[in-house]
């Protein structure tokens, strides 16, 4: 920690400390050791002591055992030769500020009973409202917990002027955060700023103008720690209980705007024991490593037109948008919706035009949340029967985003757009296809507004690993075409990328438990090269998956040391599944049909069994009607698959799983299939191609049946022999 | 040699909850065993019955249904007083039926005035239920906790659209909540975790897992209470080792078998008996399937029940 702030900090409390002292002192005379003391209508006494320290300090009397601790937890002032880490230190200190400040408000309290309201709105003749009651506390702070408020913005001093005051108080509002004033910069306090601006001030604004001095910040800290103790169900004195639970569940943080002196450094170092960061609008010295908050302690120097973004990317607030705000409905019930000929008023991509969508990754400071850009004509600019060229632009940003997640997110897109009433949207990639239709224009429609969407819709569905979204729209042919190559190159690199992971490069798989609502003891392992049956869930899914909802489905499992490499079996994921299905499952084999195969739930997209005369295996899918050569329809084969039960001979497999090169490896692989109704052939052709090569047996395709040549294992025989299919040659299956 | 019958070895057990104000709670759930297989393991309280009141005059209900209230019918205080003076009840459960925003959609400042009311007039312990509507739940039942602190509600139901906000206010007020989730094993045990989280007290979650009447899907309920308890049992899931509430009455009495009369349907014989039966038996159900509270209606299908109990109990 920086040796310049640690040093103001303790000089701080070094003076906050004796300050309190000597306050303790005059009111021993005055009163006597028995008079009470405390803040008004409340339970929690001095709530930053009581929650801290487990003490009630219920008279002056108590006082003195809280002054002999914050003695002993200032540290000696920094000396220069000393060049220790400052961290802990200052901490403590600022802790020591803390219940300083405490015993000084209450005994102003006792002094001038009426220097504070003691109400939840100013008065016309006194505006500093003083720390809240319990009554104020249950009501404001239950939104802390369930998220209606995030957390608090406490803001020392004041802004340079009244606009400005009022503009940071109002982004604040607008995130639904709360505002405690105290301290004033050079006379003035931002309490008083925003009156004079005609700003409303009070809890129902959320703009708490707590009091005059830096010391009313106590009733900001009082306020989180009874939020930790009311709602939390943290005991007075667990203090690690208390810290903890502030850090990861009140979002809060100091923005001191104005010249930062000791007594403020002493304040801002004790708030970072709560895991309260400090944004500060002058160049102060900045603590970024992370370590007791979230992400940076400090960081200093901030326009006023940033402050509070940044406030809100340090504390690693989530933005929460619960609207998308567009002139068309917006919602599932128009995602089927077609935009036919006679209603088309507009349209791009599709092979009429250059169409790309693409959403990549940046640097936190490369993006700014919610910024819409459209480059180039938009539909108020065109006539009915139009086409342009478009491309869209995601850039996303967040501390948990990963590259890999981009494909998950650009994936969205296809159904996000087509949420809008009056549009359609088709394809991905560079084969996307938008229709506008004539209502939509007439309503205002413009595609700007799926920038709007999208901001809108990646917060809401993906607030887990996204924190800041912008959009940049294009119709000019030009940048179109530069967006263009940019998005090949990085499809090219994400193939790539897909197509280098193998089960072998990833140490963690994760598992899918979305069925065992209907197959209590079902447990899918989803691998890079195993995609699970249903077809919807990859690996990389399934990673995101688990960082937005880390109590879901998808759990990450460290798979182990592998045990059979061709079944595939690893210890971890044995373990896994033991527990996962209850002991109803004892062992699985990720690429095996006969021994121990996976178990399915119902949603497989196709099942694979064996063809013993044939000594191969058939695969059929769900969309196929007829029969197959085994003898049984896929609603017959469905149900001896399913339900989580362990059929050897019978698996449950996803389209994507047949092209994979751990399919079936127990058994041989691809080279076992025989055969296939022709729509899945057809289907798979293009993606069998490359196996079929690395067998060496590019025309291997042609050698697998199907159903135009026969539905029973005697039919498609002849073909298989005449062919030469390897299967045939092969070891036994059984 | 004699014969030994096979026993079933419970590793896990259900937390033992006490509800309602101190000095007057009622404790449900502690079995280590299936629902009355005392043979294999104890059930230390038998299941309780919470009779049902409503925030304000039910329109659509059997004169079945009405009669033995019909005196109270109007003003919620006098008729939970009428459950637990005349017809013993362990414990009450008010509907809050008129919060729905489809229905009279009174406010959450009115609801929670008819709770002080009916809390201020009855000792026992009182579940409090809000109409299922996920964000008027969420007014109401704040509002709910606020007026009744120091009353030890059980309040629901809290699903996972407002788990937070109504979760947090119960902790805040130290109620039991009522942890609510669409016939699912997994929803049920995912939203137990989340309130655990949010650091709902165990001792502090009674769980509802939903219920169908009998011939309305009840069977499939049956299997989700009852897989409930395997796992809470034999599997050690201890997410899910909570005591079970079915909240069946509002399910049984409005089905078309309570209402339609025997004139119209001479097969189905005489109303009132049948009404009556329905709710005893889809109650006896849920009772084999695990329920620790039933949420009932009818005096008489509630003797019928409570004997029942008391029968399984004494094993007799």
């Amino acid at each position: 920690m920086s040796k310049i702030i640690c040093s103001a900090a303790i000089r701080g409390a070094h003076k906050i400390v004796g300050m309190a002292e000597e306050k303790y002192k005059e009111a021993l005379k005055k009163w006597g050791p028995d008079q009470e003391i405390g803040f008004p209508n409340t339970t929690y006494y001095l709530p930053i002591i009581y929650g801290m320290l487990g003490i009630p300090v219920e008279t002056l009397g108590d006082v003195r055992q809280i002054l002999d601790k914050c003695k002993e937890l200032v540290p000696p002032p920094v000396s220069d030769k000393v060049w220790l880490p400052y961290l802990a230190p200052a901490l403590e200190a600022g802790m020591a500020t803390y219940f300083a400040e405490e015993i000084i408000e209450a005994i102003l309290y006792l002094e001038q009973p009426d220097f504070y309201t003691k109400a939840e709105d100013p008065l016309p003749d006194n505006i500093w409202l003083g720390a809240a009651d319990d009554v104020i506390m249950r009501k404001r702070g239950v939104e802390f917990v369930d998220g209606t408020a995030p957390g608090f913005a406490a803001i020392l001093g004041a802004a340079p002027s009244i606009e400005i005051a009022a503009k940071i108080a109002i982004e604040l509002q607008e995130k639904n955060l709360y505002v405690f004033m105290c301290a004033d910069h050079e006379g003035k306090t931002m309490s008083e700023q925003l009156i004079e601006a005609g700003v409303q001030v009070g809890w129902p604004t959320r703009l708490v103008s707590f009091g005059p001095s830096y010391r009313a910040a106590v009733f900001a800290i009082g306020f989180a720690t009874r939020v930790a103790m009311s709602f939390g169900g943290v005991k007075p004195g667990d203090f690690k209980g208390n810290l903890y639970y502030n850090k990861d569940r009140v979002f809060a943080f100091a923005m001191p705007l104005g010249t930062v002196t000791d007594e403020w450094y002493a304040n801002a170092a004790g708030g970072i024991n709560w895991g309260f960061p400090t944004i500060a609008d002058t160049p102060i010295p900045e603590v970024l490593p992370t370590g007791v908050c979230t992400y940076e302690h400090v960081v200093s120097n901030i326009p006023h037109d940033k402050i509070v973004a940044r406030a809100i990317e340090v504390r690693g607030l989530k933005v929460s948008i619960t609207k998308v705000d567009i002139p068309m409905s917006y919602g599932p019930a128009f995602e089927g919706e077609r935009i036919r000929k006679d209603d088309l008023y507009f349209e791009c991509g599709g092979g009429r035009t250059l169409g790309v969508e693409l959403t990549v990754s940046k640097d936190m400071s490369e993006v700014e949340d919610g910024k819409v850009e459209m480059i180039g004509p938009d539909l108020d600019e065109v006539k009915e029967g139009d086409k342009l060229p478009f491309a869209m632009l995601i850039e996303v940003a967040g501390r948990k985003m990963q590259s890999d997640f981009e494909p998950i997110l650009e994936r969205q897109i296809h159904h996000l757009v087509n949420y809008v009433q009056g549009i359609m949207h088709i394809g991905q990639r560079n084969i996307m296809w938008i229709r506008v239709g004539k209502a939509a224009v007439e309503k205002g429609f413009l595609l700007k507004h799926l920038g709007t969407v999208m901001h809108a819709k990646n917060h809401q569905d993906f607030g887990g690993i996204v924190d800041k979204v912008q959009v940049k729209i294009y119709t000019e042919e030009e940048k179109v075409k530069e967006v263009l190559a940019q998005a090949k190159r990085v499809y090219k690199e994400r193939d790539k990328r897909v197509e280098g992971m193998t089960d072998e490069t990833e140490e963690t798989y994760y598992s899918c438990t979305l069925c065992q609502s209907f197959a209590p003891s079902h447990v899918c392992i989803i691998t890079p090269e195993r995609v699970g049956m249903c077809g919807a869930y990859n690996w990389l899914d399934c990673k995101a998956s688990f960082e937005i909802n880390p109590t879901g489905p998808n759990q990450p499992i460290i798979k182990g040391e592998c045990t059979e490499p061709v079944l595939g079996r690893w210890k971890g994921i044995t373990d896994f599944v033991i527990k996962a299905s209850r002991q109803k499952v004892e062992q699985i084999s990720a690429y095996s049909l006969m021994d121990f195969p996976m178990t399915a739930c119902g949603c497989f997209e196709c099942v694979a069994t064996i063809l013993p005369m044939c000594n191969g295996i058939m695969v059929v899918n769900r969309d196929s009607m007829g029969m197959t050569p085994c003898g049984m329809k896929f609603t017959t084969l469905a149900g001896m698959v399913g339900g989580g039960n362990q059929t050897p001979g019978f698996l449950g497999v996803s389209k994507h799983y047949i092209c994979s090169r751990k399919f079936l490896l127990a058994e041989g692989g691809l080279k076992r299939v025989v055969w296939l109704p022709k729509m899945l052939k057809e289907e798979l052709a293009e993606r069998m191609k490359p196996i079929c090569e690395e067998m060496g047996i590019p025309n291997f395709a042609d050698m697998i049946a199907d159903d135009t040549i026969g539905t029973t294992e005697e039919e498609i025989l002849p073909f298989l022999e005449e062919k030469g299919h390897p299967a045939l040659t092969m070891d036994p299956l059984m | 040699m004699t014969f030994e019958a096979p026993k079933v070895s419970y590793s896990g057990k259900i937390r033992e909850i006490p509800l309602g104000r101190e000095g007057n709670t009622v404790t449900v759930g502690g079995e280590s065993c299936y629902p009355f297989h005392l043979f294999e393991g104890e059930m230390p309280y038998p299941p309780k019955i919470a009779m049902e009141v409503y925030d304000s005059e039910p329109e659509d209900w059997p004169d079945t249904a009405l009669e033995p209230f019909a005196d109270v019918i109007k003003d919620p205080a006098a008729w939970a007083r009428k459950c637990v003076d005349t017809y013993g009840a362990e414990m009450i459960a008010l509907q809050l039926a008129s919060t729905d925003p489809n229905d009279k959609d009174i406010s959450a400042d009115e609801a929670a005035g008819i709770t002080k009311a009916v809390s201020d007039v009855v000792d026992v312990p009182m579940i409090v239920l809000g109409c299922g509507n996920v964000d008027k739940d969420t007014d109401v039942l704040k509002a709910v906790c606020e007026v009744c602190e120091g009353r030890d509600l059980i309040i629901g139901p809290v699903a996972e659209g407002n788990y937070r906000a109504i979760g947090a206010t119960a902790i805040g007020y130290k109620h039991t909540v009522l942890a609510s989730t669409p016939i699912d094993i997994n929803l049920a045990k995912q939203l137990n975790i989340l309130l655990g989280n949010l650091n709902v007290p165990d001792e502090k979650i009674i769980i509802d897992p939903s219920t169908g009447a009998l011939g309305y899907g009840l069977e499939y309920c049956y299997s989700v209470m009852e897989r409930i308890r395997m796992a809470a049992l034999i599997q050690e899931d201890e997410r899910l080792q909570f005591p079970i509430i079915s909240n069946l009455a509002r399910e049984v009495w409005k089905t078309k078998e309570v209402k339609v009369p025997e004139s119209e349907a001479p097969l189905l014989g005489d109303v009132k008996k049948r009404g009556i039966l329905m709710e005893a038996l889809t109650a006896q159900c849920v009772l084999l399937a695990g329920a620790d509270i039933l949420v009932m209606r009818h005096p008489e299908a509630i003797s019928l029940v409570k004997e029942s109990i008391k029968d399984l109990m004494t094993g007799k």
